[in-house]
């Protein structure tokens, strides 16, 4: 084999069952493992479909990105506490990136919400009615009270090396379920998050397993995904152009008989002549009923996580929709009406995606995980000069304690799990590392941690490295 | 060597804590049911319970849960639970048992996940292992046979494990071992005289022999050109020497083939392109703030070296010193060498952490040019090599001893034209608007510093206490002490004894508490006014002394600082009055008042003592050079270089990786591994490390050169993963073959690359076929034997010049300079190594066909078969203009519009190097004349026909 990482090769015996149009079950109970060692002359790399290391509760993820940090305390997580110290400093001030005052209890109502009585700020209405199957982490913490380093932590699993994103160890691991799109797909509208394609970026493994990333401002599907389109012959012609591909193809194979890569060579034009259309048809959601159009909002939230439930429904295997360009949930200043704004763009599409999950019977298969690469303070952050605060208004980061949730994909739902102290300042019960909601995660797609590696630069790479621990309960 | 559960060890610790804690490890040894004899001749002693419950529960649970991590050889958190002795050492952060102490004993709270700490990593431990272990460390962790106290034959310290460790694999490593020629088996009777030539056909011949397998027939002469010009220039020939040599395939035309593409400047570009993928080559530095400009605007003078210096055929070992220290080999080369250093600087800068770019720096060195992991040990001795943390700090020093000059080198004149004059002319203003910045940055913090000085000398005598970023103390006023003055200042005094005249009292005085603050200076100005012995004290600070009379070091650091007020340079806020320039007050200047003392820093130091906001505006002056050197025309070339500091430094080992936790400094040196030699004083470093990389005793350097030309020139290497010659590497199945080429690489190449490249594909095993063979499927499925040729998928680079060479845009004499945007119409003249690469930002086309990642070292390159290469061979922008293109100029070549046939046939000779069949061609008129030919689109039937042919299996593939 033509390359230096040998070990990693995944094999052509997938290859031809995926060329036979041949689904995941034809596979029997060969393990991915099994699957590995009777590759033989394999033919490169694919995107084919491979089974977990267990049976899966989850085969997809949608990952809504509230990038800049959102803050739980406003949300989902509520601290009645904070009011009685208004306009004073709480008994813990921990470090984070900016220098707190007082202690600013939230401006915003929460409510309880379904048979569980979860708690959810009026920032959510829409998610809230699905309160009973959101699992709500109260007690997450990370490292550090930076950007750059906690996204790294929440993609890729380190904060400071260069080390693959978590959509692509999972597409990596399990391939993906229709050849005929992207395997990992990134949506962010109006440019890249902070750290850029880092976020979703490959590193070490292979480039086809880096998420694709989509510029959801763009209206039109067919520029939406790269190459999908001739720029100059209707489909007419391009067929017939095809036709003469493809018959001088089969000649020059027929001289070179058994050649595997020949082969996947070829069975890659046909599924790029599908993907052509089927592609631009999942991007595409002027196709969806006006009503559905509706509930989703006809905006870049809406259309973006519509966009999210085509790509599922059609086998896409790791979706992150990220809120926008920067980092539009770094509300240091202005909290209410910034974090208003914010929720009021992303609620309602969010509501309607779990709608639809649930009704076309797909949530259970779709692990959704909300959330940002921290909290914030429980503290108001105090203005300075050079930082753009002018009055104390908003929330520093915070890393000790924050708040994710996630529904559907074999999740507890209706369930709070962990806690942050009385101000939700740090995680102090059942605290959630980065690194353990990565590890839970992977569990729920079937992937063991500490099994789903890479050998690169002479060492086997995991993306919670030596860390992790599956959270028991967090599993329904 | 001890056996466990000797009966006769007697224990000789732990003794005492045993009264208490027996009855529970009575009751589970009990329960688990370790047997003694019934009948034995003694019952049995505490000692020997002890040891059945340590061997049956204790030792299995540490060695199957804990010692994997924390154990031989590698001590995560430097903690090894592998012996007492070291169980009692514990880890960097302290000891984790205390032995009889279950509740002071960290490791037990750590395992019930009530430490910040969980572990084990892979998942709790049972309620019983866990009570296992705290009957046990109760009971004074008593530890039999190996690992125990008494055993002398498990060493006890990391570091004498990594030194056996070391030992051991340099004698048993094959990569270790000394480079031996080996003589080539004599080829069997039977065998093809043809493959008895070469050396490294001999050796291929038996080991294919041995395996029962013959090798394949001789590649076809038309396949064999295409085969070596792809694999030598990265570009198809044309048609017409295909024929040339199909029509004369003598091994004396394949010979002056070669010697004519080994000579060719397409040859260097092709080879230099594999280079740069280990070089991690880009054009920018990655994420950046957004006060800078990402654009590396000289990077490509590095590339164009790597091209040149390859088409001169520079002999290896050269080549690859001048890239680490061209700026320090004697005699010193030309300027235009200065640009090898590119090497090291156009990595990621991770926004400025200086680590991080050391870290990169040492795996580009080390795996990159050795194929040795060594940068695993940047937090802990490495897990299988033998690499401590040592080493690896040691390789760091010589980097931290470098740094980027703020100025690069002109390395050439401008290009010529009329934009020159005004470019320098822009050029200078923008930097005199550097220059001016620092210059302010300075005052400012110099005159800062004047007037905090007394908080400077007060932290030197007592430091306050640090927060976890272990930044300096803030003052109430906001400011925040600078590390660098506090660092300098505490070098000036700590070296000077109660003798000195200016520092003598701060000496005597600052040590004691405040009480001790008049007596002790009491005594010194006592002893002075008594003139006894002969006092040498300064009267600059008698005087304060005797008018101030401290009572505390508060008040004696305002004294002092008042000295520095008084003789400090006027600009920073000094009092100096005229006339007052006594000797005395000249050496109070001298010590505390010019430049490079403590408190007055130099311009170059401004940005470390720069605030965020004067360090952004920094990069915002720098950003408009950069914008400038990358966008303006008429600049002169300039050379990516480092060069070492004034003072090289060496580096403290850092516990975990850690910056805030410092361990031992070591001394800058080549890892053990090459001898361990320390570098010469003065300088940093590199050039040192660089001859030890080309040493003669060094054989990793070289077998790791050999091993990466051969497995792109094969489709395979000989060792299989092409970057790891490490001992978790694959062992070479033709281990004599590779040492023989490789020394004789160097004897009789000279570490001459062309040698090497000539020496393999004038063998007979590259001029194989590489025709599937069912015998070989099941016997060497991945073709290790090298039985037969690999057949290959171009690379992004050679797929795309092949359009280019077809569509006949090259423009074949283009020679380099700043990149272009590889996916533009306008950069259709320009081979792809000439292409711009935004490691930020790598275009999704160059991603999907698997074009190196440029964060990395990247020996060769992973293949995918992903739909979205096939996408964009029938839509993208890039195929669709060669395909206009192609087809215009088959249309040129034959005018005649009624002669389709002729036409197909010059299309097929320009894209596939070759006339089509008469099938083919067939296939193709027929296709033509279905066509609707009314069709006046800009694609129309040729160009649609073209781009049928550059979409085709064999236009991507080589057989």
């Amino acid at each position: 084999m033509p390359h230096d990482l040998a070990a990693n090769r995944l094999l052509s015996r997938r290859d031809v069952l995926s060329r036979g149009g041949l689904g995941l079950g034809w596979l029997g109970a060969a393990s991915l493992l099994d699957a590995e060692r009777a590759d033989a002359a394999g033919s490169g790399l694919s995107l084919a479909p491979r089974l977990p290391h267990f049976p899966a509760r989850a085969r997809a993820v949608i990952h809504i990105f509230a990038n800049g940090g959102p803050s739980h305390i406003d949300t989902f997580d509520p601290k009645p506490a904070l009011a009685a110290y208004t306009g004073r400093e709480i008994p813990t001030n921990l470090p984070t990136e900016r220098r707190t005052g007082a202690a600013l209890p939230s401006p915003f109502q929460f409510s309880r919400h379904g048979e569980s009585g979860l708690e959810v700020s009026e920032l959510f209405p829409s998610v809230a009615r699905h309160a009973d199957r959101l699992l709500v982490v109260r007690s997450m913490h990370a490292d550090v009270p930076n950007h750059e380093p906690s996204l790294m932590l929440m993609n890729c699993g380190d904060a400071r090396l260069v080390r693959p994103s978590a959509g692509a160890w999972v597409t990596y691991a399990l391939g993906t379920e229709n050849q005929n799109l992207p395997g990992f797909v990134a949506m962010c509208p109006g440019g890249f998050p902070i750290k850029e394609s880092e976020n979703w970026r490959s590193a070490f493994l292979p480039g086809a397993f880096q998420g694709t990333y989509i510029d959801t401002k763009k209206r039109d599907a067919a520029d939406l995904v790269e190459n999908v389109r001739h720029p100059a012959l209707d489909r007419d012609a391009q067929r017939r152009q095809f036709d003469l591909i493809s018959q001088l193809d089969r000649r020059h194979l027929a001289a070179r008989p058994h050649d595997p890569a020949l082969e996947a060579r070829l069975a890659s034009m046909e599924l790029a002549w599908r993907m052509q259309s089927e592609a631009t048809d999942a991007f595409d959601v002027s196709r969806e009923p006006a009503h559905v159009l509706a509930r989703y909002g006809d905006d870049v939230q809406g259309r973006q996580m519509l966009i999210a439930r085509r790509l599922v429904e059609r086998g896409v295997r790791y979706v992150q929709v990220w809120h926008g360009a920067g980092q539009p949930w770094d509300s240091h200043e202005k909290i209410e009406t910034n974090h208003r704004r914010l929720a009021g763009e992303c609620d309602r599409a969010i509501g309607a995606l779990l709608d639809d999950l649930v009704a076309h019977g797909m949530l259970d298969s779709t692990l959704v995980l909300w959330g940002g690469e921290f909290g914030r303070t429980p503290t108001v952050e105090l203005p300075a000069p050079g930082t753009g605060v002018s009055e104390p208004s908003g929330r520093d980061h915070n890393h000790h304690g924050f708040t994710v949730w996630m529904a559907g994909g074999g999740v507890r739902g209706g369930t709070v799990h962990g806690a942050t102290d009385e101000f939700g300042f740090k995680a102090v019960e059942k605290p959630v590392h980065v690194h353990d909601l990565q590890a839970t995660m992977l569990h729920l797609l079937g992937l063991d941690h500490t099994r789903l590696t890479y050998r690169h630069s002479g060492r086997d790479f995991r993306l919670t490295d030596v860390h992790g621990r599956v959270v028991p309960e967090l599993l329904g | 060597m001890l056996q466990p559960g000797l009966p006769t060890r007697i224990w000789t610790r732990g003794r005492r804590a045993l009264g208490f804690a027996l009855g529970v490890g009575f009751a589970v040894v009990a329960c688990c049911g370790t047997s003694r004899p019934a009948g034995a001749e003694t019952a049995p002693t505490v000692v020997d319970l002890q040891q059945q419950f340590f061997e049956s529960r204790v030792r299995p649970l540490l060695s199957t849960k804990c010692q994997e991590c924390h154990g031989d050889g590698i001590a995560e958190a430097g903690l090894r639970l592998d012996s007492r002795q070291a169980l009692i050492r514990g880890a960097d952060s302290g000891p984790v048992v205390v032995p009889g102490k279950a509740a002071e004993s960290r490791l037990l709270a750590v395992v019930r996940h009530a430490d910040d700490i969980a572990m084990p990593p892979e998942g709790k431990l049972s309620d019983d292992e866990i009570s296992v272990l705290e009957t046990w460390i109760s009971a004074g962790a008593p530890w039999s046979g190996p690992g125990g106290d008494d055993d002398t034959s498990t060493p006890a310290a990391g570091p004498v494990d990594m030194q056996r460790r070391l030992e051991d694999s340099l004698q048993s490593h094959w990569a270790f071992q000394p480079l031996l020629r080996h003589a080539p088996p004599a080829p069997a009777p039977q065998a093809s005289p043809e493959w008895a030539h070469s050396r490294i056909d001999r050796f291929v011949l038996a080991a294919a022999t041995a395996a029962g397998v013959s090798p394949s027939p001789a590649a076809s002469p038309r396949d064999l050109v295409r085969r070596v010009w792809f694999d030598l220039t990265g570009m198809p020939p044309p048609a017409a020497e295909v024929d040339a040599f199909a029509a004369q395939p003598t091994e004396e035309s394949y010979q002056a083939l070669v010697d004519r593409l080994l000579a060719s400047r397409h040859h260097a570009e092709h080879w230099a392109r594999k280079w740069l993928d280990v070089a991690r080559y880009a054009d920018t530095m990655g994420y950046a703030f957004d006060s800078q400009d990402k654009r590396y605007p000289f990077a490509w003078t590095y590339r164009d070296w790597v091209v040149s210096a390859l088409a001169a055929d520079r002999p290896y070992d050269q080549f690859i010193t001048l890239q680490i220290a061209a700026d320090l080999v004697v005699p010193p080369v030309p300027p235009s060498d200065l640009a090898a250093l590119g090497f090291l600087t156009v990595g990621r800068t991770f926004l400025g952490n200086t680590n991080d770019i050391i870290d990169d720096r040492i795996d580009l060195v080390t795996r990159g040019l050795m194929g040795l992991t060594v940068a695993c040990a940047r937090c802990h001795d490495h897990k299988y090599e033998p690499v401590t943390t040592a080493d690896y700090y040691a390789l760091h020093g010589i980097f931290a001893s470098c740094q980027i000059p703020e100025e690069l080198p002109e390395i050439g004149p401008p290009p010529p034209g009329p934009e020159a004059a005004a470019f320098a002319a822009t050029y200078a203003e923008l930097r005199q608007a550097v220059t001016d910045h620092e210059a302010a940055v300075r005052a400012r913090a110099v005159r800062e510093a004047v007037t905090h000085a007394a908080a400077y000398f007060f932290e030197v005598a007592r430091p306050a206490v640090r927060g976890a970023d272990k930044r300096p103390p803030r003052l109430a006023d906001g400011y925040e002490l600078q590390q660098l003055i506090i660092d300098r200042l505490t070098r000036l005094v700590g070296g000077q004894t109660e003798q000195h005249p200016i520092l003598g009292p701060w000496v005597a005085a600052a040590s004691g508490s405040d009480a001790e603050v008049p007596s002790r200076l009491a005594r010194l100005l006592d002893a002075e006014a008594a003139g006894q012995p002969a006092s040498n004290l300064n009267t600059v600070i008698r005087d304060e002394l005797v008018s101030a009379r401290p009572n505390s070091l508060a008040d004696l650091a305002e004294a002092y600082a008042r000295v520095v007020m008084r003789i400090a340079p006027d600009w920073a806020g000094g009092t100096a009055v005229a006339g007052d320039e006594t000797d005395d007050v000249r050496a109070a200047r001298e010590l505390f008042g010019v430049d490079g003392t403590p408190f007055v820093v130099l311009t170059s130091e401004a940005m470390r003592v720069a605030n965020m906001a004067e360090q952004t505006e920094f990069r915002r002056r720098q950003l408009n050079i950069t914008k400038h050197q990358a966008e303006a025309a008429g600049g002169p070339p300039r050379a990516m270089v480092l060069v070492d500091r004034p003072e090289p430094q060496d580096s403290p080992i850092l516990l975990r990786g850690s910056p805030a936790r410092r361990g031992d400094v070591v001394k800058r040196r080549v890892p053990m591994l090459l001898g361990g030699a320390g570098v010469g004083a003065g300088s940093s470093g590199r050039l040192d490390l660089a001859r030890a990389l080309v040493a003669p005793g060094n054989p990793l350097t070289a077998r790791m050169i050999v091993n990466w030309a051969w497995t792109h020139h094969l489709g395979g290497g000989l060792v299989p993963a092409a970057g790891d010659l490490g001992l978790r590497g694959e062992a070479p199945a033709h281990r004599e073959l590779l040492d023989d080429l490789t020394r004789r690489f160097i004897e009789e190449g000279g570490w001459s690359l062309r040698w090497l490249h000539r020496e393999i594909v004038t063998s007979r095993t590259f001029r194989q076929s590489s025709a599937a063979r069912e015998d070989l499927a099941d016997r060497d499925p991945d073709n290790r034997l090298f039985a037969r040729a690999n057949r290959r998928r171009l690379d992004w680079e050679a797929w795309r010049d092949s359009m280019l060479v077809a569509a006949n845009t090259l423009d074949r004499v283009h020679c380099g300079g700043p990149g272009v945007d590889p996916l533009a119409v306008e950069s259709m003249s320009v081979r792809s190594i000439y292409g711009r690469l935004d490691r930020q930002d790598v275009p999704g086309l160059l991603r999907t066909f698997d074009v190196a990642n440029p964060d990395t070292v990247v020996h060769v390159r992973v293949r995918t078969t992903v739909p979205q290469q096939s996408l964009a061979v029938l839509n993208s922008e890039l195929v669709v203009n060669a395909a206009r293109r192609l087809a215009a100029r088959v249309q040129a070549e034959v005018a005649d519009p009624a002669r389709d046939d002729l036409r197909v046939d010059s299309l097929w000779r320009a894209a596939l190097s070759r006339s089509p069949s008469a099938e083919e061609r067939d296939a193709a008129l027929a296709w033509l004349a279905a066509e609707p030919s009314s069709d006046t689109s800009a694609f129309g039937r040729y160009e649609r026909l073209a781009q049928a042919v550059l979409a085709v299996a064999e236009f991507q593939f080589i057989d």
